[in-house]
C-alpha cells in the first residue's frame, strides 16, 4: 500500500534519522525510489550502523549479502528490510589484501550461508564465524582460487 | 543362447526400466520427464517404469549439463547398472551445456562424462519430445542395430565399439 | 542411545534434485540434521557478467524451471530501475498474469509431490493432470510451457488478446473448482491430516529468528508478502489476500498453499479485466548507465532477491540472486528437530526445495565409519509410508482408491 500523499516521506525519514545518528553518513545516504535506501559507510562503522539500523530502525529482516570485486577492494552489500517494505542496503569496502568482516549471525543466524557463500566465491575472511561446510563450491575446488573475482579466469 | 539373448532383449523393450538422475539441471527438463509419467502423457503405457534405483534399471534418464560436484556420482550410478545400459540426455543442457555451456563448474553435456545413445534436444524438453526419444531408443533396441557399449574399466569418455 | 547418521541422496527420484542430507540419529529421533548445497552450483553469476543483458535475461531464466518467470521479472526489474525505464502497463499487467499462473503451476505441482511424499499417489496424479490446464495456458501465451521467455528489457514480449484472455478465465473457472476439491480433501480427510499435522513444526519465533520466507513463514503467522508489502509489477493496483495461518507445522503450510491457489485465481480475474491497452514495450539501451538495484519478488516459494550493478557497458558488473529456498532451508534443521525419520520426506518437501534456485546441491556427511547406511530418497519415503501404515494405521490405498472412483 503505497502513501498517496508523498511517496518517500519514511524513506526521507529514515535518511534522516540515519544521518542525525551517524553525521559522517552525510551525504552517503541515498533514496534512490520509493522502498529503496542505499547507504554507503566503512568497515568500522559498518555494525554500529547496521545495529541501528535493525533495533532502531524497525529493519528486522536480512534478505541476503552480496560480496563484489571493486578492483583495489572487496566490497559487501547488506541487504536489510522492513515489514512495510522499505529496504535499506548498506555498503563498505575492505582491502583485497586483507578482506577481513565481522560475521553478522549473531544479529540474523540466516546470515551464516550467505557468509560463507562470499567466502568461497570472493576469498572473504569472515572473523567470528566457525569452521563449517563450504558453499557453494566442490570440496576439491583449487584453493585461493575465487571464481567471481574479476580476474579469476577458468584455466581448465 | 541365441533365443534367451532374444528374450531378454524383448523383456527390455516392452518393459525398460528407466533411472532419472538430474545433474544440476534448473528442473525444467525434471518435471517434464515426470510429467510424460501423468495422466496427460502416461509412459507407462509404453511399459516404462521408474526405479529408485541404480542396480534395476537399463536406462539411464538424465538431465542437467553435469556439474564438477556431481560427475563422480554420476559415474558411480552409471557403473551401479547392469550391462546392457543406456543413457538418454534430455534437454538441451544435457546434450551440449545448452544455457550453461562454457560455465566453470559445469562440464557442458552428458556426453562429455558417459556415452549417450538418444539427445533429446528441448528447453525444456517437451513430455511429447521425451516419449519420442524413448520410443525411438526402444525401436532401435528391437531392431537389433549394433550398440557401442561402454566397459567400464575403460577411462572415461572413451568407447569401444563392439558389433553384435 | 547411538548415534547413526544416515546420508540420504544425491540421487533422489521424488525431488528431481540432487542434494544430500545428513541426519544423525538416535533410534528414530532426529537429532541433527545438515544440508550440503553446491550440486546444483552452475556458476550462473559469473557467467552474467560475461554476458549482455539481453543474454542474462534468458540465463537468468533458466535458474529454475519452476520459478522461471520469477527469477526473469526480478532481473529485468533491477536492470529497469538502473537504465530508469518507464515500463508500460499493459507489460506490467502481463506480468503479473504470468506470474499468477506460474504461482497455479508451482503449488500443483507442490500439492501433487507432497501427496507422492505420503504415499498418496493419486492426488500427484490428478493435481498433475490439472497442472496440465495451465500448461495449456501458458503454452498457448508464450510459446513454451516452462521458460516462456515472455520477459524482455524494458517490457514484454508478447501480447494477450481478447481470446487467449477468454481461454484463461475458463481455464482459472476449470481450476478453482478442482481447487475447492483438494481444499476438502486437505481439511477433511483424517488419513492426509494426520500425516501432516503436527509434523515440521516451526514456530512463529524460529520462523522469524531464521529467516522464513513465503507460505512457509506465512503457514507460521508471518504476515508477510512481497506483492503487498514492496508492490512490482501491477499488484500495486490489485487487491488480493496474504493467506497466513497459524498451525506452525505442514498441515499448516498446504492450507496456506490452497488459500493461495484460490487468491491467485482472483488476482488473474482481477487483472485481465483491468489490464488496460497499450503498448507492450519501451525501447531498452544496449549500454545501461552505471548504477545499481535491489528487485524483490514474491515467488511460489517465497521472497527472490535480486541485486544488479550495472558500469555503463553492456554486460552487468555484478549479478547476485538469494533465492527463496536458500532462505528457508536455515528452517529446515529446526523443523526436524525432535522429529522422527519417518516424517523427513514430508517435512523437506514442505518447504517447497528448488535447489536449483538454490545452488545454481546437500551432501550428507558420514559420521560412523563402521556401519555406513546409505538411503536413496525412494527408500526413505518408502521407509516413511510403511512406518505410518504399520505403526499408526494410515493406510493410503483407500483414500486413493476413493479418489479416483470420483470421475472428475
Amino acid at each position: 500500500m503505497t502513501d498517496q500523499a508523498s511517496p518517500i516521506a519514511r524513506e526521507e525519514e529514515i535518511q534522516k534519522l540515519l544521518i542525525g545518528e551517524f553525521p559522517f553518513l552525510q551525504d552517503k545516504v541515498r533514496v534512490q525510489r520509493p522502498r529503496r535506501i542505499f547507504a554507503t559507510t566503512d568497515a568500522q562503522s559498518f555494525e554500529p550502523v547496521f545495529k541501528f539500523a535493525i533495533q532502531k530502525l524497525g529493519f528486522t529482516i536480512l534478505c541476503t549479502i552480496t560480496g563484489l570485486d571493486n578492483a583495489a577492494t572487496l566490497g559487501f552489500i547488506y541487504h536489510l528490510a522492513r515489514q512495510d517494505g522499505i529496504t535499506l542496503n548498506i555498503q563498505f569496502d575492505v582491502p583485497k589484501e586483507n578482506p577481513v568482516i565481522k560475521t553478522v549471525t549473531r544479529y540474523f543466524s540466516c546470515a551464516e550461508i550467505y557468509e560463507r557463500e562470499v567466502i568461497d566465491l570472493l576469498g572473504a575472511k569472515v572473523d567470528g564465524l566457525e569452521e563449517g561446510i563450504r558453499y557453494p563450491l566442490p570440496d576439491n575446488w583449487p584453493k585461493g582460487t575465487y571464481p567471481l573475482r574479476k580476474d579469476w579466469k577458468e584455466n581448465t | 543362447m541365441k533365443i534367451i539373448k532374444r528374450i531378454v532383449n524383448w523383456a527390455r523393450i516392452k518393459s525398460p526400466w528407466i533411472l532419472h538422475f538430474n545433474t544440476g539441471a534448473c528442473n525444467a527438463c525434471d518435471i517434464e520427464i515426470v510429467a510424460a509419467l501423468t495422466p496427460r502423457y502416461d509412459l507407462e503405457r509404453f511399459g516404462v517404469i521408474i526405479k529408485g534405483t541404480p542396480r534395476h534399471a537399463d536406462v539411464l534418464v538424465c538431465s542437467g549439463p553435469v556439474t564438477k560436484q556431481i560427475k563422480k556420482m554420476l559415474k558411480r550410478i552409471y557403473d551401479q547398472m547392469p550391462e546392457p545400459k543406456f543413457v538418454i540426455a534430455v534437454g538441451s543442457c544435457a546434450c551440449s551445456g545448452g544455457v550453461f555451456n562454457g560455465c566453470y563448474n559445469v562440464e557442458s553435456g552428458i556426453d562429455k562424462v558417459l556415452p549417450v545413445a538418444a539427445y533429446i534436444p528441448g528447453c525444456p524438453a517437451s513430455p511429447k519430445a521425451i516419449i519420442d526419444g524413448v520410443v525411438k531408443l526402444l525401436s532401435i533396441l528391437e531392431s537389433g542395430a549394433p550398440l557401442v557399449k561402454v566397459k567400464s574399466s575403460l577411462p572415461l569418455g572413451m568407447k569401444e565399439e563392439k558389433k553384435k | 542411545m547411538r548415534k547413526v547418521v544416515i546420508p540420504i541422496g544425491p540421487q533422489h527420484p521424488a525431488l528431481k534434485e540432487p542434494e544430500s542430507f545428513s541426519v544423525t540419529l538416535s533410534g528414530e529421533r532426529i537429532m541433527a540434521f545438515s544440508a550440503r548445497l553446491g550440486y546444483n552450483h552452475r556458476g550462473i553469476e559469473k557467467a552474467c557478467e560475461e554476458r549482455t543483458y539481453v543474454q542474462d535475461v534468458y540465463l537468468i531464466e533458466r535458474i529454475c524451471g519452476i520459478c522461471s518467470h520469477a527469477h526473469s521479472t526480478c532481473f529485468v526489474q533491477a536492470v529497469e530501475e538502473i537504465a530508469g525505464l518507464a515500463v508500460p502497463e499493459r507489460a506490467q499487467y502481463i506480468r503479473t498474469i504470468i506470474a499468477e499462473l506460474e504461482r497455479i503451476h508451482s503449488h500443483l505441482l507442490w500439492l501433487g509431490i507432497a501427496g507422492h511424499e505420503v504415499g498418496f499417489d493419486t492426488l500427484l496424479m490428478y493435481t498433475w493432470r490439472d497442472r496440465e490446464v495451465v500448461m495449456d495456458v501458458l503454452a498457448a501465451l508464450t510459446g513454451n510451457r516452462v521458460n516462456y521467455g515472455i520477459n524482455t528489457i524494458g517490457g514484454v514480449r508478447r501480447n494477450i488478446s481478447p481470446d487467449q484472455a477468454k481461454d484463461i478465465l475458463k481455464a482459472v473457472d476449470t481450476l478453482e473448482e478442482r481447487t475447492k476439491y483438494y481444499m476438502k480433501v486437505a481439511t477433511e480427510e483424517r488419513t492426509l491430516i494426520e500425516r501432516l499435522a503436527g509434523v515440521g513444526t516451526l514456530s512463529h519465533e524460529d520462523a522469524v529468528n531464521l529467516g522464513a520466507v513465503g507460505p512457509t513463514a506465512r503457514a507460521s503467522g508471518i504476515d508477510r508478502d512481497t506483492r503487498r508489502d514492496d508492490p512490482y509489477a501491477a499488484y500495486g493496483k490489485l487487491s488480493f489476500k496474504v493467506i497466513t495461518d497459524n498451525h506452525n507445522d505442514v498441515y499448516g503450510r498446504t492450507l496456506v498453499r490452497c488459500g493461495e491457489l484460490m487468491e491467485s485465481y482472483n488476482i488473474i480475474r482481477q487483472a485481465i479485466r483491468e489490464m488496460p491497452d497499450g503498448p507492450l514495450a519501451v525501447k531498452a539501451p544496449r549500454r545501461i548507465p552505471a548504477g545499481e538495484a535491489f528487485s524483490r519478488y514474491e515467488a511460489p516459494r517465497g521472497e527472490d532477491v535480486h541485486y544488479v550493478k550495472a558500469n555503463g557497458t553492456e554486460k552487468p558488473e555484478r549479478v547476485k540472486v538469494r533465492a527463496p529456498t536458500l532462505a528457508n532451508l536455515q528452517t529446515v534443521e529446526k523443523m526436524l528437530e525432535d522429529g522422527q525419520l519417518a516424517d523427513l520426506p514430508i517435512v523437506i518437501a514442505a518447504i517447497d526445495p528448488c535447489f536449483s534456485c538454490t545452488d545454481r546441491s546437500i551432501v550428507v556427511r558420514e559420521a560412523r565409519k563402521r556401519s555406513r547406511n546409505i538411503l536413496k530418497w525412494e527408500d526413505l519415503r518408502s521407509y516413511s509410508v510403511e512406518w505410518y501404515r504399520n505403526n499408526r494405521g494410515l493406510d493410503f490405498s483407500k483414500l486413493n482408491r476413493k479418489m479416483a472412483g470420483r470421475l472428475l
